[in-house]
């Protein structure tokens, strides 16, 4: 377990401001009141094995107990460096996002469950959609009754969505909470 | 005249008076004549004076001597007759020269021929007063005087015609000589005044004339031009106004096209010669007026006149030749400084924009370009009224229908023509000969049809090309005030203190809100963008933004949300685009909202809009609301508090999730979200954390002063979160508001003497309230009594409780000393012991 070093920060502030905007400042600011401490802590962002975590800081200082090896997940996971060493957003970030997002689409009863099985949110199954989303925005995908189901990225912008045909693709899908269970041994 | 000579002639022949021509020796004398000379020597006086050559003369030639003599008598007697006969003929057709010096004869007399004249020649003219209101009319009808100027008028004229009319008798004497030369002279005589007068008879005359045959009379337009010419005021003014009836009333209802040489060399009849001569003459004295009209414009004295004159022209014949010029001139004048020519200018180009089928749509066109041109000239700095004025233009959406129509018919008629085609290759050819005629009759059949779409087509593709223009500059000046509201202030203008406002911003807005279902999709999302940024214009919250205008209102920056979510409802109904960052700015504006300085009713008006028509919301940003609505309700006036409450109450009705806060025990935990605790400053309202709040403010609201208010918010406090039955309220916030505005005026802060005590607070609270508001002064008058009552009760309260606190101090001294004392006198005892 370690801080995130300068450029893996900008990648992993850079993904999430797709998804929150100016929000990102709630994220790093947000107080912590974990721990026995008075005061409240900050969260920080610390990298275990390629996966980057959102810790408390009185748990940071609690796992430095634990061997590097055995550490298996702390705090909430937020995503994962790969390989080629580009990060990417896991669905554990979810509840964060949604707390924050700016660009949210709302999809219609009949389409959660598509969208669910990962694939794409298109036009018809869009019940609602927040105005001003621009081209390869992060956008949070929410059920009808305010539950958010998983996120992605616009594939048009608002603007363009009103011309196309209910067949087109509004959200390329990223992420949503069916992984739980269908990918639950990568998780 | 030698015409006229003859006449007499013939009438002096007959007269008995002609002595008989009788030889000098024939005569004879009595003795009593000779006797009665030399009696009276003295009246033989005149013997010796007399002219012996003429008396010669007049013995050889009698009778013509009898006859010159004759003729000046009659023409002393006659004379009026004459005349009298000449202003008749010249009411049907002579030049009006002639006839002009009688008048100056003798007013009255004037007075009396011209009507009469008109009368028996129009015939139109029911009885004199008209007649005389017409005179006076063509001098004066637009101006539309009163009753007793005119009447004053008149008198005036009067007493000037008869004063000259002495003048002229010592000119009688010269009456021979051609009128036209005796006019002159007597011109010559006459003082500027008179010459004044003259020329208002004169105009009136002419227009009468005009009016009466115009197509004889034609040529005098020339002469009332040059009378406009006139230095003095006031005849410029009723030349223009007599030339401006006139105008109305002869300008055809078709636009003059003056015949190209080719057409000139043509033979053409009389008559069409005769229509023509008409026409130009007509079209180039119009052309002069208006020229004139246009350069008298610029002068201060005859702005009003031109103007009123322009705008009169352009909207009684805006088909007519030369319309752009007055158009030009009516939109130069659309944002005057002058209340009164603004005005007419205003409601032309409003007449225009409603009577398109006067002028076909064109000048709608030109004017709404010009407009537009005028913005961009002026940087936006105009008056409201002058883009106002779209707000009458209409759209006719079924236009683009129609022609869909005709090109899917169109479509249909060319398949089915080459499906002939290939049919008739098909066809063998001995039937080729018998379906030939069939083919031929049926082309035909198809060729006027197509004839008839193509006609109708050209007519509505016209149409649309002209709305389309129109459109285009509508918006471009309504996005050009938008770009201008935006600009930062140092750029804005040179001038400091116009550079901040928007004066054209309101009804800009207003025109968006009405004409958004037209506006192109691709424009949308700049459309959008700009709205935004202005609605955040004042948002402190935004570093960048903060310098750009912050000095629009919050009402303006209330419009803009309005208008984005009108555009929104309006276009979008296939996608439900949700307008995160309008609710942002409502959100935050509902704090800087102040009940004396912004409108309540724009405020009603976004809170239906925005919150009560809109079908769904997040859990977290209904609870917002609805927690800021409530404090909002508790600063307010009551009609403010009320429009709130009814929108509070429709959103907790909505949501179901959100009556939680009605509950006692503050939320917290899943239900708040992750913000655990209510951040009564976040400009976010997801990011407030409402949830996690209870609405401690309808409890104290249920004790507001005003009874509706009251009896709401404890209604509010009622709905239970089990209570699941959606009954929504039939009142909208606007009607709230409204209801509330208006009963504020006349109600009055009831008190309840009795129990003085439990409502003393509020009673202060209200007091408070209605010394705020100016209007509600007084309602402070009237409870003025009772108020004082009241405080006097209070304070009598205080001072008493103050009393009694001293009085216990005391008593507690003196028991204390008391005791030091009795403790003094056991010591003492003690030691005495």
């Amino acid at each position: 377990m370690r801080p995130l070093d300068e450029q893996e920060t900008t990648q992993v502030f850079e993904k999430l401001h797709k998804f929150v905007g100016n929000n990102l400042k709630n994220i790093v600011e947000n107080p912590s009141h974990e721990g026995p401490d008075n005061s409240p802590g900050r969260y920080c962002f610390r990298l275990q094995k390629n996966r980057v975590y959102y810790v408390s800081e009185s748990l940071v200082k609690r796992a430095t107990n634990i061997k590097r090896d055995n550490l298996v997940s702390l705090g909430t996971q937020l995503g994962k460096f790969t390989k080629g060493g580009k990060f990417h957003l896991t669905v554990q970030s979810l509840g964060l996002l949604a707390e924050n997002a700016k660009h949210k689409v709302w999809l219609k009863p009949t389409s959660e469950m598509s969208f669910l099985y990962g694939n794409n949110v298109l036009k018809g199954g869009v019940g609602r959609i927040t105005e001003s989303i621009s081209e390869h925005d992060g956008v949070v995908v929410y059920s009808m009754s305010d539950v958010p189901l998983g996120f992605g990225v616009a594939a048009k912008s608002t603007q363009d969505c009103r011309k196309m045909d209910p067949n087109g693709i509004v959200v390329l899908h990223q992420a949503d909470i069916g992984e739980y269970l269908r990918m639950e041994d990568d998780l | 005249m030698g015409k006229k000579m003859g006449k007499k002639r013939q009438k002096i022949v007959l007269p008995p008076e002609l002595p008989p021509e009788i030889p000098d020796e024939a005569v004879e004398v009595s003795d009593e004549d000779v006797q009665f000379v030399s009696e009276n020597q003295e009246y033989t006086g005149f013997m010796s004076n007399l002219d012996t050559k003429t008396i010669n003369k007049q013995v050889t030639r009698v009778a013509d001597v009898k006859e010159d003599e004759l003729e000046s008598l009659y023409e002393r007697r006659l004379k009026k007759k004459a005349l009298d006969k000449e202003t008749e003929k010249q009411g049907l057709e002579v030049d009006p020269v002639d006839a002009l010096p009688v008048k100056t004869l003798d007013g009255k007399l004037h007075y009396r021929t011209v009507p009469k004249a008109t009368q028996k020649s129009e015939n139109e003219d029911k009885d004199e007063d008209n007649t005389n209101n017409k005179d006076a009319g063509t001098d004066a009808s637009v101006v539309k005087r009163t009753k007793a100027e005119k009447r004053a008028q008149l008198k005036k004229m009067r007493k000037e015609a008869k004063k000259h009319s002495k003048e002229v008798a010592a000119v009688e004497d010269v009456e021979q000589i051609p009128h036209a030369e005796v006019l002159d002279e007597v011109r010559k005589d006459m003082t500027a005044e008179e010459a004044n007068e003259k020329k208002k008879f004169r105009l009136a005359e002419l227009g009468t004339a005009l009016l009466t045959d115009p197509e004889l009379n034609i040529k005098s337009l020339k002469e009332m031009l040059e009378i406009s010419k006139d230095g003095d005021r006031d005849i410029v003014v009723l030349a223009l106004k007599s030339l401006l009836a006139v105008f109305r009333d002869i300008i055809p209802g078709y636009r003059i096209r003056l015949p190209t040489e080719k057409e000139q060399e043509m033979k053409v009849s009389k008559a069409v010669k005769k229509m023509r001569f008409y026409e130009s003459t007509l079209l180039s004295a119009y052309k002069a007026y208006i020229q004139k009209l246009i350069a008298i414009e610029k002068q201060d004295v005859y702005k009003r006149v031109a103007v009123r004159c322009i705008c009169t022209l352009l909207e009684a014949v805006p088909h007519f030749n030369l319309r752009e010029n007055l158009l030009a001139a009516v939109i130069r004048n659309i944002s005057s400084e002058d209340d009164i020519s603004r005005k007419l200018c205003c409601a032309t180009v409003k007449s225009l924009f409603i009577n398109e089928g006067k002028h076909g749509g064109e000048a709608t066109v030109e004017a709404v370009q010009m407009i537009a041109d005028l913005a961009k000239a002026h940087d936006c700095q105009l008056h409201p009224d002058s883009i106002e004025v779209f707000m009458s233009l209409t759209f006719d959406e079924d236009l683009g229908k129609h022609e869909a129509q005709d090109a899917s018919s169109k479509f249909k008629s060319k398949n089915a023509k080459r499906k002939n085609l290939k049919e008739q290759k098909v066809l063998a050819a001995n039937e080729r000969k018998r379906t030939r005629k069939e083919m031929m009759s049926k082309t035909l059949e198809e060729v006027t049809a197509e004839l008839k779409a193509a006609s109708l087509a050209t007519d509505v593709t016209e149409r649309r090309r002209m709305q389309t223009d129109v459109l285009s500059a509508v918006f471009e000046t309504y996005f050009r005030v938008l770009k201008h509201a935006l600009k930062p202030r140092s750029e804005a203008g040179s001038s400091p203190e116009l550079a901040g406002s928007h004066p054209l911003l309101t009804p800009c807005l207003n025109g968006i809100g009405k004409f958004c279902q037209l506006i192109d999709l691709d424009f949308m999302s700049d459309l959008m963008n700009f709205l935004r940024k202005l609605a955040r214009s004042g948002n402190d919250s935004d570093g960048s933004s903060k310098d750009v205008s912050a000095c629009l209102t919050v009402s303006e920056r209330l419009q803009c949300c309005i208008v984005a979510f009108r555009v929104m409802r309006n276009n979008l109904d296939a996608l439900n685009v949700d307008l995160q960052d309008f609710f942002i700015q409502l959100y935050n504006l509902i704090i800087e909202y102040r009940p004396g300085r912004d409108n309540g009713e724009i405020l009603a008006e976004a809170l239906k809009i925005m919150l009560c028509d809109d079908r769904q919301h997040d859990m977290q940003r209904a609870a917002a609301f609805i927690k800021r609505l409530a404090t909002f309700s508790l600063y307010s006036g009551s009609a403010e508090a009320m429009a709130a409450l009814v929108t509070l109450k429709h959103l907790l009705q909505k949501n179901v999730k959100c009556r939680n806060l009605l509950e006692n025990d503050a939320g917290g935990g899943s239900v708040s979200g992750a913000i655990a605790k209510y951040q009564p400053y976040a400009t976010d309202p997801n990011l407030s954390g409402a949830l996690a709040s209870v609405l401690w403010e309808l409890n104290l609201l249920s004790k507001h002063y005003h009874p509706a208010v009251s009896t709401l918010a404890s209604n509010i406090s009622m709905l239970s979160t089990s209570d699941n039955q959606i009954h929504l309220s039939n009142k909208s916030p606007q009607q709230a508001f409204k209801e509330l505005s208006l009963e504020q005026e006349s109600f009055s802060v009831k008190v309840d003497p009795k129990n003085s005590n439990a409502k003393r607070g509020k009673g202060n609270a209200s007091l408070k309230h209605n010394s705020m508001g100016p209007d509600l002064d007084l309602t402070v008058q009237v409870d003025e009594n009772a108020v004082k009552s009241k405080l006097s009760e209070h304070y009598s309260l205080l001072h008493d409780i103050a009393e009694n606190e001293r009085l216990r101090r005391e008593l507690a001294e003196t028991t204390l000393s008391l005791n030091l004392h009795e403790q003094y006198k056991k010591q003492r005892k003690r030691r005495t012991k």
